[in-house]
């Protein structure tokens, strides 16, 4: 039993949960589904008393099992030592024999199959490990079980088992809440459905009276409309010069092995990465020397600072000046500096007839950037593709991407859809994302 | 300006931490029953104080200062040579064996050498993804051992009365009784500063260093980088190794590194890494060790001291970067 009142939490300028309130009540399978980012994993930490809330308030009646989207194993030890561990903090001498005799008796209680328990974690498969979790969290027999994505890492098998897990449990009078993006097992497993977008709950429906596609909607608001495929294009192309391509899906759909990929079939292309801070600049090391080293001329570290100078004033990046580390700078500065380097690199060699020579690919340029900041890196994108640059933009913002886009394609687990006209997409893109077409 | 002022702060925390180990080392001689002040006067006369003194400071701070180059440079490009000595070794080989063709032939043969057995390494990292901090460690032993069997097998001396090689048939030019290194070693620094600041390669090898992702984003060829830093790296080692040679020992040995590949590394540390600060850092050492020797001789202090202090300046770095980084 929980019961959550508007609760609110912000993470800097983002409002991770926005004045949701929800009440868990014992006996049911409760899932929250929404977008990466919703705030179905912030709320649920709130609820367990992970996070605190700004303002809110949480009641909790009787213990709450979280089983985290990322393992919480000790990999050194075995499977009855990461179990002892969980069950007990008190210091007490006990020898292999008697924690693997209580492992078993912990294990066969949950009623989950798990055999062998001196074996080592880190030696187990992912499907393995995630039921080991799922163990721990019920052999405290809590009142209010929450699974993160519990079958993202699982096989088609193993999650039936769980569910059957489930099942039982909510029988038994366990409040279950499921974390998932997944709407068929969703609909498959769940009595009610609450989906949050933006930090709200947007939706709060019984399962039986609901479908993938109402949900899909309520998860992705699109204006659905007619229309058909445009199947003359292929969809593993590059876009023309002067068009601006987005490829759009639920992050952790292959996104980041994409624009890898890419990065490594056409390393003179601009490229500008998912991951700003790791991948996009060298902290250490000035903007000028950044913006450098793309450059195939030699390196001078005057000129470079002109050329430095030069850039900060073309694309305002507020900045002390072309010797300020670029660590220190904000993330839409850090931006800034990035496209200056990656696009300048691309017009000095627009007299190329080469075709990567005019291609840009853009992995979540405007992720975590204030409006402002995102404004500027629109339009720079825009003024790239209208000047015969080739832009090829994976995002998993969808404003963006009808916004910026000639044409979309979706990612899901990996794979890329047909290629759609924004008018076409903006009915189909919600369920692609979803993998419900 | 704040670049400036934050080089100028690096070159303050290496001095402090010098100055530091020093005291320390001589405080240390009280507890055996000397008194810390007589101490610092035996190191600061033995190594500094007299012509005598200073040319033997010299002759140490060369080796040392190829080799904390070589460690900079591997260190900024973020692969970890720790094979310095055997670097040393094989150039030093290599320096011998093409001496009867002149100096620069030799000096040329021993950074080849250097180069070529730092790439071992740096070919295991890249082909195999060995970790080179154990691959250089290793062919450091593999190099050690080539060294005396050469020197009791095949390059032993005609005599046969110790096992040492004849010397050298090239000698590096003396004034006074220091050898031109000097000048050379002086001029690889400014090469290697030259080539970190003032070069594109440089740009890359220390983008690479620094965030190897961001460079690998940034279209750089990450791979290669680093096996032109190691190959550059082994180089600076290999050319000590031939130094040494041509103009201080002439004969190969068994002992003949010395430990200088490994006292590279703390030469580069307290330089923080970068080329012309490891001037006055291999200074320091040079002068540590001469010092150490006139300890020895005259308090009866092991000269093993020296490596006591190099010890002592590392762990001070680290205090310093670690209360740095505190607040």
């Amino acid at each position: 039993m929980l019961q959550l009142s508007h609760v609110t939490k912000s993470f800097g300028a983002t409002r991770a949960v926005d004045d949701v309130s929800l009440e868990i009540a014992s006996g049911g399978i409760v899932a929250l589904v929404g977008e990466n980012g919703a705030g179905k994993t912030t709320l649920m930490r709130i609820a367990a008393g992970e996070l605190a809330a700004e303002s809110g308030s949480v009641t909790r009646t009787g213990g709450i099992g979280f089983v985290h989207q990322h393992f919480q194993l000790v990999g050194e030890l075995t499977i009855a030592e990461n179990l002892a561990l969980a069950s007990s903090t008190r210091f007490r001498f006990a020898t292999a024999r008697t924690l693997e005799r209580e492992a078993e008796t912990t294990i066969a209680a949950t009623g989950i199959a798990m055999t062998n328990v001196s074996r080592r974690v880190a030696d187990l498969s992912v499907g393995e490990k995630s039921k080991l979790e799922l163990i721990k969290a019920i052999a405290k027999k809590p009142a209010t079980l929450i699974l993160d994505e519990p079958t993202s890492v699982l096989t088609p098998y193993e999650a039936e088992e769980l569910f059957r897990v489930m099942r039982r449990l909510a029988a038994a009078g366990t409040a279950v809440v499921f974390i998932s993006h997944k709407l068929p097992e969703v609909l498959a497993v769940a009595d009610r459905v609450v989906v949050m977008r933006g930090g709200k709950i947007v939706a709060e429906t019984r399962a039986s009276d609901s479908t993938a596609e109402d949900l899909a909607r309520a998860m992705v608001p699109l204006v659905s409309r007619s229309g058909s495929y445009d199947d003359k294009q292929n969809p593993e192309g590059l876009p023309r010069e002067g068009e601006i391509a987005a490829i759009v899906g639920v992050a952790g759909n292959g996104q980041t092995e994409l624009a890898a990929r890419l990065r490594d079939r056409f390393p003179d292309a601009a490229h500008i990465p998912e991951d700003r801070t790791r991948d996009g600049l060298v902290a250490e090391m000035t903007i000028a020397e950044n913006l450098a080293l793309r450059s195939s001329r030699s390196w001078n570290p005057r000129e470079a600072a002109r050329h430095a100078e030069e850039m900060i004033a073309l694309y305002s990046v507020r900045a002390s000046g072309p010797y300020q580390r670029a660590g220190d700078l904000s993330g839409g500065n850090q931006q800034k500096v990035i496209l200056a380097r990656e696009l300048s690199h691309l017009s000095h060699r627009s007299h190329s007839s080469h075709e990567s020579h005019h291609l840009i690919v853009a992995a979540e340029p405007t992720r975590g950037l204030d409006i402002e900041a995102t404004r500027f890196v629109h339009d720079q994108l825009r003024a790239a593709a209208d000047s015969g640059a080739a832009i090829l933009l994976i995002t998993s913002d969808l404003d963006e991407a009808f916004a910026l886009a000639d044409t979309i394609q979706v990612i899901y687990r990996g794979t890329l859809s047909e290629r759609m006209t924004p008018d076409i997409a903006s009915g189909k893109v919600a369920n692609l994302m979803a993998g419900i077409a | 300006m704040k670049r400036a002022l934050s080089g100028f702060n690096r070159s303050l925390t290496g001095f402090a931490a010098a100055a530091v180990a020093v005291l320390l080392l001589a405080l240390s001689g009280a507890a055996f029953g000397h008194s810390p002040l007589e101490l610092l006067t035996i190191l600061v006369n033995g190594s500094v104080g007299s012509r005598f003194a200073l040319e033997g400071t010299l002759l140490k701070s060369v080796p040392l200062l190829l080799t904390g180059l070589s460690v900079a440079i591997a260190f900024r490009a973020g692969v970890w040579n720790i094979g310095g000595e055997g670097q040393f070794i094989v150039g030093a080989l290599a320096a011998l064996l093409a001496s009867r063709w002149g100096v620069a032939a030799s000096l040329l043969a021993a950074m080849l050498a250097g180069a070529a057995w730092a790439s071992i390494a740096a070919a295991m990292r890249l082909l195999r993804n060995a970790p080179e901090v154990l691959t250089t460690i290793l062919l450091n032993f593999i190099a050690i051992h080539l060294l005396g069997w050469c020197v009791n097998g095949p390059l032993r001396e005609r005599a046969g009365q110790y096992p040492q090689s004849d010397a050298a048939a090239a000698a590096l030019p003396l004034f006074g009784s220091v050898h031109a290194g000097v000048f050379l070693a002086v001029a690889a620094s400014v090469a290697a500063w030259w080539l970190l600041y003032r070069t594109a390669e440089g740009l890359r090898l220390r983008a690479t260093g620094f965030n190897p992702s961001a460079a690998k984003w940034a279209g750089i060829n990450v791979k290669g980088q680093l096996a032109r830093a190691m190959a550059i790296s082994g180089a600076a080692a290999g050319l000590a190794g031939g130094i040494e040679l041509l103009g201080v020992t002439h004969r190969l040995f068994e002992r003949f590194a010395a430990g200088y590949g490994y006292s590279g590394i703390a030469v580069a540390l307290l330089a923080q890494l970068h080329p012309l600060a490891t001037i006055v850092s291999a200074l320091f050492f040079g002068a540590l060790v001469t010092g150490a020797g006139e300890l020895q001789r005259t308090a009866n202090i092991s000269a093993a001291v020296a490596i006591f202090g190099q010890a002592v300046v590392i762990l001070v770095l680290i205090g310093f970067e670690r209360a740095r980084s505190r607040p």
